[in-house]
Formats: C-alpha cells, structure tokens, sequence
C-alpha cells in the first residue's frame, strides 16, 4: 500500500466515529427534548422550578411538586419508554422479516391491543370482579400477546416463508378492526367515545407503575438485541448467506418475533395504538447510521423515543391550555422529519 | 490434507424427491469438482445438502467425519459455501457484512487484523474501490464478487461454489477460478463449484458430475464427461468436442435439439 494511502481499518473506523457521534447527538437531543417536554403544559411551571423539582424536590410548593411529580415527570417518561420500544421492535421486525414496511403494528400487535381494550370498554361493567383502570390495560395486553403468540405460530408453521408471516399479520389486523367495529356497532355511544379515544393513543393515562413497566420490559429485551447485532447486520445482506454460513435463521426468527411481539405489547397496552412510531422511527435511524445494527438498535430506540416525546411536547405547547392526544402528532411530527431527510439522501445520491 | 466424500444423497421438498441417490466421486486435497446440469437438476439443492443446510438423508464426511461428529460449529469451521444469489442490495456496506459475518462467526480476530484480512480479500477480488460503497450502489457481478469474498472470509478446506461466475465478466470469473486453484496448490483443500459455463469446467475441474433430474449421469475426468452424446441427453443441444493442445475438451454448441429428435 503506498504511502498517503489510508487503510480500510482507518477508513472503515472513520466511519464508524462518526455514527457513534450521530447516536450521541441523538442521546442529547433526547434530553433536551424531554426538558421542553417537562416544561412544556398548562400549569405554567418555569425552567427553574423544573430544576429544582427535579434534583430538590423539597424546596419546591406542594402545587407544582406534584404536578412535576404526579403528572409531567410520568407522562414524559413514558414517552420515552413506549417510543423506545416502539424503535426497538420496529428495527427487529423489519431486519428479521426484511421488509421495509413490517412494524410491530403491520404484525397486528397493536390492532389486537385495540381490540382487547374495546372489549374491556364495552364489557367491563358487567365484570365486577376487577377494577376497572386495571382491566383495560390488562386486557390489551393480553390481547396483544396473544397476537404475537398466533404469529409465531405462523413463523414456525410457515418454516422461512417471510411474505407469509407478513400477509397473516396484515389479516390479523384487518380481523381485529372487524371486530373492533363490530364492538361499536353495539355499543353505547359512551363507550364508543371512549374506544376511539383510546385508539387514538394518549400518554396522559400513564403513571409511575406504567412507566416502570414499560421500562422494564425494554431493559430486559435491550440485552437479547444486541446480543444479537451481529447476526441481524449480517441478515442485510441476505438469508441465503446467513444459512449457508450455518446460521439457524428460523430459530432467530422465531427469538426475535417472540421479544417483539412482547415488547410492543407492553408498549401499546397502556398508551393506546400509537402508530407509526415503530414504522418511522427505524427508517429515520437508518437514513442516519446505516445498516450496522450494533448503531442501528440503540439508534432507532432513540429515534422513537424522540418522536414520541417531541409529539408529546407538541401536544402540550401547540394550543396553549389543550393537551391533544399525542397519537394525532405522532405522524404529524415523524412524516416531515421522515421526508426530509429522505429527501436529502435524495439530493447526495 | 483434505479429503471430502459424499455419497447416498436423498433430498425432497414435501414429497418431491430432486435427488436421488446422488454418490460425488470422492474427492482428495488440491481437487476441484465441477458440478454441471441444466436448470432445475439440482445443482443448487446439492450444494445446500453438502452444506449441512438442507437436511438428507446421505452420507457426507470431510476426513471421513460427519457433520454429527464434529458438531456445527467445527463443521462449519472446515467448510464454507456461497449459495447462488448474490448478496442482497441493501444499504449495508461490503465490509460491514464481512465484518458482521466475521463477528457472528465468533471469528478469533482482533479489529486491525480482521480489517486487514477483509481488505486484502477485497483487494484480490477487485473490490476494494467499492469496500464502502453500499450494495445497492454495486452491480450485479461485483455483489456477486462480494459473495464470493463472504465465503472466502473463513479459509475453508472445503468450499462450496454454487455458480460463483455467472454474472462476471470474461476477465473476472477466469481470475475468480485461477484463484480459487491458486488457493488450493497454497493451502490445500477442496472445491465443488456448481458450473453452466463447459469450458471452464473443463479447464478448471479435475472432476466433472453431470446431473440430470437429480440424478448422476456421467462422472469423471472432463474429457470423459463432456462427450456429445452425454451433453445431448442433458442439455439437448447438439455440440461438437475437440481437444485442445492440453487434451481438454473444447465444446462448441452448435443447436437446440428440438423435442424428440436425437443428436
Ligand atoms: N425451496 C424449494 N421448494 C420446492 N422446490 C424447490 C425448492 N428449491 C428448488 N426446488 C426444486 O428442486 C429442483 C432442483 O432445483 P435446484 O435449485 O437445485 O436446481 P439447479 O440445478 O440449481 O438449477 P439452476 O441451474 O437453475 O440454478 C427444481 O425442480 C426446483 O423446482
Ligand atoms: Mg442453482
């Protein structure tokens, strides 16, 4: 190699430097993003009491201390939390299916939690076993999970055939809208409020439980994801490779679709179908970073959990006094952020 | 010293038997089998059986050990292959998918060394203009090139090659094949390249197997095999053979048959 020259280890970890400075970027974008998002709401509560709230919470009033505590702190949490795993399972479904448009919510996850949701909505007043705040989220998610149990299912049964588990998750969505609908043609017009409330996605359900919850599960899941990093960036080049190098690609399907399928459901079952996140927030992350999935899973976490709360400071701050349920900004926010940078990429090539 | 045999291979997709009873010649260290047949005969399905991919039901050794015994990883350790698509265009980069390979094979080397390994890889198959270059931006030949270099990464004994040259041009799939022999009379080891090109075949392999409808037709050296009358009845076209100053048959097609009609 002739001097000047430089080498692909130098070349390659240049590259390299700069996609980690890109998901560190997107790490400090998201603690700003969650200050504004702290900050932002009706109760008019400055920076510094935010500050102070959050590091010396005794030296803060009753008043804003539980609004900082009880209602800010939660709902901005969870925004990350569920926009973290909404990513996370995003990018997992996608590589593992290798199709640009599955999500977790194309799985039918979601449209299952809706429906279960539905059903608590309409029926729980007849079941008087249970409280009712603790009904719903339980029966989306046990709705929700038992889609993903039904897809892998369809995973093991179809034995390879992707397009298959893609188009059955797609039936089940349409399957779970029918019945939804069906739900409402017999409910009360209560109820129906309530569902298409619910549909639309809303943060300001959550409280700390939730927040644990849905953290929980991310953190728990986060480690089989990047144990994983290797063989899913190698999967980008093709199936056939990754077998013939001997690769079990069934038994990783069926791993991947298993810790998706449970970490959407927990993300859905107390927000709402929030949609599009996991969609979007995968494809943001790769139009950033590339293929590599040891930047990529931690990037399109962050890229999620950015979205959510960037719809969830939108919701607050747009009009002023009125917190519009953040699932209408979801794709507000997430499309022109989306077709910019799509656009860019357009204009280098 | 390699030495890799298979013999008794049986394999079906639901009920449809694609080969049956399929026995290699055995192969020795520095050998190359080709591995020729019209579409459909079974080339690829073969290639998948040898590579512990697919299971069968025959009997496949390198020195005399099955997959079963050495288990997979020392299997796969020994044996590489390269299935017949080319990678897939994605925006993954070249080396990105070496290096991912190389670390989900749990490779035993440091950053430095794996980078080296996959540039001079690179360099040797005319990729190394291209090493950070997305797939999708590469053509056809040159991601196949990419596929060859993923099999190449693990320094194989045995290497399986399943149409390695069909989409390159004149130049590169002699440079692929000389290095594939350059390789073995290096490092010993053995070949079996699934091959539509005769001429290579018979300039390249020691051994030829003509399969046809998944069974084996002719075996042996390439002037054995690449005889008229056994390209009619496969390939149904009527060629004529020579013999080139090295002794290896030259093939030169000179019609379709047309159905029924013999050569
Ligand atoms: N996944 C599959 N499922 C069902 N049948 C298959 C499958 N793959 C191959 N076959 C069938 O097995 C037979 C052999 O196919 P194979 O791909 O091994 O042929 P080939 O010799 O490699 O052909 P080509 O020269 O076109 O690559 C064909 O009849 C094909 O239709
Ligand atoms: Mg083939």
């Amino acid at each position: 190699m002739s001097v000047g020259e430089t080498s692909l280890y130098q070349r390659f970890g240049t590259i390299q430097k700069r996609r980690v400075l890109t998901v560190t970027g997107l790490a400090i974008g998201l603690v700003a993003m969650l200050a504004l998002d702290l900050w932002a709401g009706p109760a008019g509560l400055g920076f510094g009491d935010i500050v102070t709230g959050l590091f010396w919470p005794d030296q803060l009033d009753l008043r804003p201390r539980i609004i900082l505590w009880d209602v800010r702190l939660p709902d901005a949490l969870i925004a990350l939390a569920v926009g973290a795993a909404l990513g996370l399972a995003g990018i997992e479904t996608q590589t593992i299916l290798d199709n640009p448009l599955a999500s977790p919510f194309t799985l039918g996850v979601s449209s299952a939690a809706v429906l279960g949701a539905s059903l608590a909505i309409v029926v729980v007043p007849v079941v008087p076993l249970v409280g009712e705040t603790a009904v719903l989220p339980v029966m989306a998610m046990v709705f929700a999970l038992g889609s993903g149990a039904l897809i892998l299912m369809i995973v093991r049964w179809a034995n390879g055939a992707r397009e298959t588990v893609v188009l059955f998750g797609i039936a089940l969505v349409f399957l779970c809208n029918a019945l939804t609908a069906g739900l409402q043609y017999l409910a009360s017009a209560e109820a129906i409020a309530q569902i298409v409330f619910w549909t639309i996605g809303n943060l300001t359900r959550a409280g700390w439980i939730e927040v644990g919850l849905v953290s929980a599960c991310f953190v728990c899941v986060l480690p089989f994801s990047l144990r994983h990093v290797w063989v899913m960036t190698l999967l980008r080049g093709g199936e056939a490779h990754a077998r013939s190098m001997g690769i079990n690609v069934g038994r990783l399907r069926m791993w991947v679709i298993l810790r998706v399928s449970v970490l959407a459901a927990f993300a859905v079952c107390f927000v709402g179908a929030i949609g599009f996140i996991g969609l979007v927030g995968p494809h943001i992350a790769r139009l950033l970073l590339g293929e590599d999935h040891r930047m990529l899973v931690p990037g399109s976490a962050l890229c999620g959990a950015l979205i959510l709360s960037c719809a969830s400071f939108l919701s607050k701050a747009l009009i002023p006094g009125v917190i519009i349920p953040v699932g209408i900004l979801t794709a507000v926010v997430g499309v022109p952020v989306f077709l910019g940078l799509l656009s860019g990429r357009r204009h280098r090539a | 010293m390699t030495v890799f045999g298979a013999t008794g291979i049986t394999a079906k997709y639901g009920q449809v038997t694609v080969l049956d009873q399929v026995d290699l010649p055995i192969l020795n260290d520095n050998e190359v089998l080709g591995l020729l047949g019209p579409n459909a005969s079974g080339k690829s399905t073969l290639m998948r059986c040898l590579s512990g991919e697919k299971s069968t039901t025959g009997h496949i050794t390198i020195d005399g050990r099955t997959r079963a015994d050495m288990g997979h990883d020392g299997w796969h350790h020994r044996l590489a292959s390269m299935p017949q698509s080319p990678p897939n265009p994605s925006a993954l980069l070249p080396t990105e998918l070496m290096w991912s390979t190389a670390r989900a094979l749990d490779l035993d080397v440091s950053d430095r060394e794996l980078a080296d390994q996959i540039e001079g890889i690179f360099a040797r198959l005319g990729l190394s203009e291209f090493a950070l270059s997305p797939l999708h931006t590469l053509s056809g030949g040159k991601r196949q090139l990419v596929g060859l270099a993923l099999a190449l990464m693990r320094d194989p004994d045995v290497l399986l090659l399943d149409e390695p040259t069909s989409a390159l041009d004149l130049h590169w799939r002699m440079v692929v094949l000389d290095l594939v022999r350059e390789r073995l009379s290096d490092r010993g080891g053995v070949v079996v390249a699934a091959l539509h090109d005769l001429d290579l075949a018979a300039r390249y392999c020691d051994q030829i197997v003509l399969l046809h409808g998944g069974k084996i037709i002719a075996s042996g050296g390439p002037q054995h095999v690449l005889t008229p009358a056994n390209l009619a009845r496969v390939y149904r076209v009527e060629t004529r053979v020579t013999l080139d100053c090295d002794g290896r048959p030259l093939v030169q097609v000179i019609r379709p048959l047309r159905d029924g009609e013999a050569a």
